[in-house]
């Protein structure tokens, strides 16, 4: 049985038109999967079918095997977190140390147990010395760092980050990029909703969306041999990739083709 | 004409609360036509702040900024209509939610033009035109702003901007938050809009692929400093950029690794795709 | 540089931030029913100099609990006039007929341009006032020549002055109590404090958890929202929306476009911040348990048995 596992899934807000179609879609332990999608293809509105805060029209959503429902949501939770893109719109807290407990409150944890936990996780994000600022005082990618430790202190085993590094600058946007990496190596399955294929590059397996249909699903080496899938469905492959593409003739280029794709792979 | 910095510092007193990044003696010059600049810096680095002084909204804690003849200084002229000023230079906000609040498009569009004392049948007559300078058709000038796309509410936030016919355009971040799509849309527009009209056109961005393509001139931030003001040109052949947190544009990065892995007498320097693809052909042919 | 200071807290050291905020909170109130319950000028003398001497022991600076109360020297001005004004009891201790004529309005005139053009002394502006005023009295006693417009009585009782001093002195008392209460507790404290202290409440349905939920978070969005509006602000008079100048009807509008962004991200963000709630498991009427801890120590214990025998002493007084 996959870790999550999605069957004939469907959902609509309207009852009329369908935001999502037919999805089937199964993901292992320990995965990195990146959804891709231009905006408006359902890739958010599927993160949010995950987690439990949409209930699909038909299908099921099951983690670990668990079919979420209303009444196995809070349950389900336990498992799985979310980073959302907004940084402000997600600090509960008034101070990071706030913050990062909030989940672990409504989870009901010790105190001492609390503390130990966000000084370990706060550490892990790089935040330990800001434990006592405010919101106001730290940046975007701060937050979503702080937003991240809250997550592991809950000891969820899936992270998903639903377009968590769309409001960041490069800079932060790499940093953040380096501490996911990071957090999939220690056994994470991580699902990384974005637009951006540079970070998608660093995902194993590739989910594209188009229209609220999974429209290509498979390991990023095969799916960017297919500049077609990317071309319909309103994506920009990587410029390495496209240089490989249109130099053609293999017996000239064959060597400076094989570098791009294997810088391309190499991050 | 245009804008005119002259050493100019912005600051708070210590303790006092602010949203603003200070910036610190900056001097520079943007002429009335025909610029298309880039702004660039990580955050906080001061850039919007140096935007907000383009047209008033901010005033220098000292030195000048002279605005398309008027001088602003920290003190208020009682003689300078500063809101008048702001109908010479645009300025478009990241975020369109910022902007929109009518019922419909075409409300919204005229809000600004209304506000400078167009009458209101020119200014509907304006918006009309406008809708259409943004890549939108009419059919949208009734529609509720609230109920588009996020790219759409972009554009309806920047037809609200030039529906007053600014000579200078600022756009913070325009293109952030949109897919691949949708930037490369929303840069042809500027272009268009550009050769349209001839307004200078300044961009404050983080992406710099853009910068490379399109901008005839950057202008760097660092800590509130200006550190370097010159054509992408020059601005890429420098080593030093990373240690200002910024990057170099993909195609950049990919020739030059290409050149570093086989030693070929490759020019990097290239600013898309074809011409990168020229360049390899011809290097690989030596 | 980004903090905002929220009501007045002010980090600091001493007994005071290391008292529990409940104590705090009970004893602020415990003492002002004790002050209310003095009946003599000096009684509430001595109140006042236990007071000071409180706050000399808890390192506080007494500079600072006067700049927190600054705003509220109106209130003890007025209140202050009005107790002279109104109270007619007691012996008569001055008497004078004011009049309004051409000289003393000439005189009430330079005098206002002379004050108005010395304002700029900002630090001796309290000062600047009392000259002013006792100016204007002058003017309006003595100087009655030219013609007379109008002319009245002004009594002063001795009653009057009495009670001034007390009310003045009271309420000095009860507004530098206060000040004590919020400059060394932080909200988020005072928050808790309260929400501990309403924990009863919920015999009669009202859950005090959640409503300190409700204050932490308004807290925390507190400055977001600030910012906001001042972006949004910035963002409308770059189409030429002056929020200062214009018609009625220009302004009106010009209002609303602030309005409705404001709204209208304040509920996509309160959309976001219930998502990400619910994802964290908060379930609403749930059981949780507590990061911050509130603590009652040996402080704590000596301050409350300060804030007992001063309400029994008043208490004494008041019945003897």
């Amino acid at each position: 049985m996959s870790h999550i596992d999605i069957r004939d899934m469907s959902f609509t807000y309207t009852g009329k038109r369908m935001i999502l179609k037919d999805i089937n879609l199964q993901i292992e332990q320990g995965e990195w999967v990146a959804i891709l999608g231009h905006n408006g293809s359902g890739k958010s509105t599927l993160a949010k079918t995950l987690v439990g805060l949409l209930e699909p029209a038909q299908g099921t959503v099951a983690i670990a095997g668990t079919i979420i429902t209303p009444e196995t949501t809070p349950a389900i939770r336990k498992q799985i977190g979310i980073v959302f893109q907004n940084p402000d719109n997600q600090f509960v807290g008034v101070t990071v140390r706030d913050d990062i407990a909030f989940g672990m409150e409504n989870l009901c944890v010790s105190r001492e147990e609390m503390l130990e936990r966000i000084a370990f996780f706060a550490k892990k994000v790089g935040m330990e010395k800001y434990l006592d600022k405010e919101p106001a005082s730290l940046s975007g990618g701060q937050k979503q760092r702080v937003a991240i430790a809250g997550i592991l202190a809950m000891q969820t085993g899936i992270m998903i980050f639903d377009e968590a590094t769309s409001m960041l600058d490069p800079y932060a946007r790499e940093d953040l990029m380096k501490y996911i990496r990071q957090l999939h190596q220690e056994g994470l399955t991580i699902i990384m909703i974005t637009h951006e294929i540079e970070e998608a590059l660093l995902a194993d397996r590739l989910v594209i969306m188009k229209e609220g249909k999974i429209f290509a699903d498979g390991r990023k080496e095969e799916l960017l041999k297919q500049p077609e899938v990317f071309a319909q469905s309103a994506l920009v492959m990587p410029l390495a990739l496209q240089m490989a593409m249109q130099l053609d003739d293999e017996a000239t280029f064959g060597e400076v083709k094989a570098f791009l794709w294997e810088s391309t792979f190499a991050k | 004409m245009g804008i005119h910095f002259r050493e100019v510092s912005f600051h708070y007193p210590q303790n006092q609360l602010t949203f603003y990044q200070a910036i610190a003696d900056i001097t520079l010059q943007i002429a009335k036509q025909d610029e298309f600049i880039c702004l660039i810096g990580r955050t906080g680095s001061g850039k919007s702040t140096l935007a907000q002084h383009m047209n008033a909204l901010l005033l220098p804690t000292e030195g000048s900024v002279e605005i398309f003849g008027s001088l602003i200084t920290n003190k208020r002229d009682k003689k300078i209509n500063y809101n008048l000023l702001r109908k010479h230079v645009g300025l478009v906000f990241q975020f369109p939610e910022y902007q929109l609040f009518e019922e419909t498009v075409e409300k919204d569009i005229m809000f600004g033009p209304l506000n400078f004392h167009v009458p209101p049948e020119q200014a509907k007559q304006i918006a009309s035109e406008t809708i259409k300078l943004v890549g939108l058709d009419e059919t949208y000038l009734k529609r509720n702003p609230f109920n588009l796309s996020g790219g759409e509410k972009k554009r309806v936030s920047i037809a609200g901007i030039l529906a007053f016919d600014p000579d200078i355009l600022v756009l913070d971040e325009p293109t952030s938050g949109l897919d691949p799509q949708g930037k490369i849309q929303m840069m042809e527009l500027f272009k268009a809009i550009q050769a349209k009209t001839g307004k200078s056109i300044i961009i404050i961005t983080h992406d710099m692929d853009l910068v490379y393509e399109h901008a005839s001139r950057v202008i760097v931030l660092h800590d509130g400093s200006l550190i370097y003001d010159e054509s992408p040109e020059v601005l890429f052949r420098r080593g030093d950029l990373e240690q200002f947190h910024l990057q170099y544009p993909n195609t950049i990065k990919v020739l030059s690794a290409l050149r570093d892995r086989f030693g070929l007498d490759l020019d990097i320097y290239q600013k898309n795709l074809p011409d990168a693809l020229l360049a390899i052909k011809k290097a690989v042919a030596r | 540089m980004k903090n905002i200071v929220l009501g007045q807290y002010l980090p600091g050291q001493g007994f005071f931030y290391r008292m529990d905020p409940r104590t705090k909170i009970i004893g602020v109130i415990a003492l002002m029913v004790a002050i209310f319950l003095l009946e003599t000028i000096p009684q509430l003398l001595i109140a006042l100099a236990i007071g000071v001497v409180c706050m000399l022991l808890g390192r506080l600076s007494i500079k600072r609990i006067a700049k927190g109360m600054r705003p509220l020297f109106i209130l003890l001005i007025f209140t202050f006039f009005f107790q002279i004004l109104f109270n007619k009891e007691g012996s008569i201790l001055l008497q004078e007929t004011l009049t309004i004529s051409l000289a003393s309005i000439g005189a009430i005139i330079a005098l206002t341009i002379l004050w108005r053009l010395l304002a700029k002394l900002r630090r001796f502006r309290f000062l600047l006032l009392l000259g002013y005023l006792a100016g204007v009295y002058f003017s309006l006693a003595y100087l009655a020549y030219g013609y007379t417009f109008a002319s009245f009585v002004f009594t002063v009782y001795e009653r009057g002055v009495e009670m001034s001093v007390f009310v003045v002195i009271r309420l000095l008392v009860i507004i530098t109590l206060s000040t004590i209460l919020t400059l060394t507790t932080k909200p988020t404290d005072l928050t808790q404090g309260l929400e501990s202290l309403m924990r009863p409440l919920k015999v009669i349905g009202i859950r005090s958890d959640e409503f300190a939920l409700i204050i932490s978070i308004s807290l925390r969005y507190i400055p977001t929202i600030l910012d906001e509006a001042n972006k949004i602000m910035a963002a409308q008079a770059s189409r030429g929306a002056d929020f200062l100048q214009g018609r009625l009807k220009d302004k009106i509008r010009q209002i609303i476009s602030l309005l409705v962004p404001m709204f209208i991200i304040a509920f996509k963000r309160s959309e976001d911040l219930a998502d990400a709630m619910e994802t964290r498991n908060f379930i609403p009427g749930m059981k949780r348990t507590r990061i911050s801890e509130l603590a009652f120590g040996k402080t704590d214990i000596l301050a409350t048995l300060f804030i007992v025998s001063s309400l029994a002493a008043s208490i004494v007084l008041r019945v003897l």
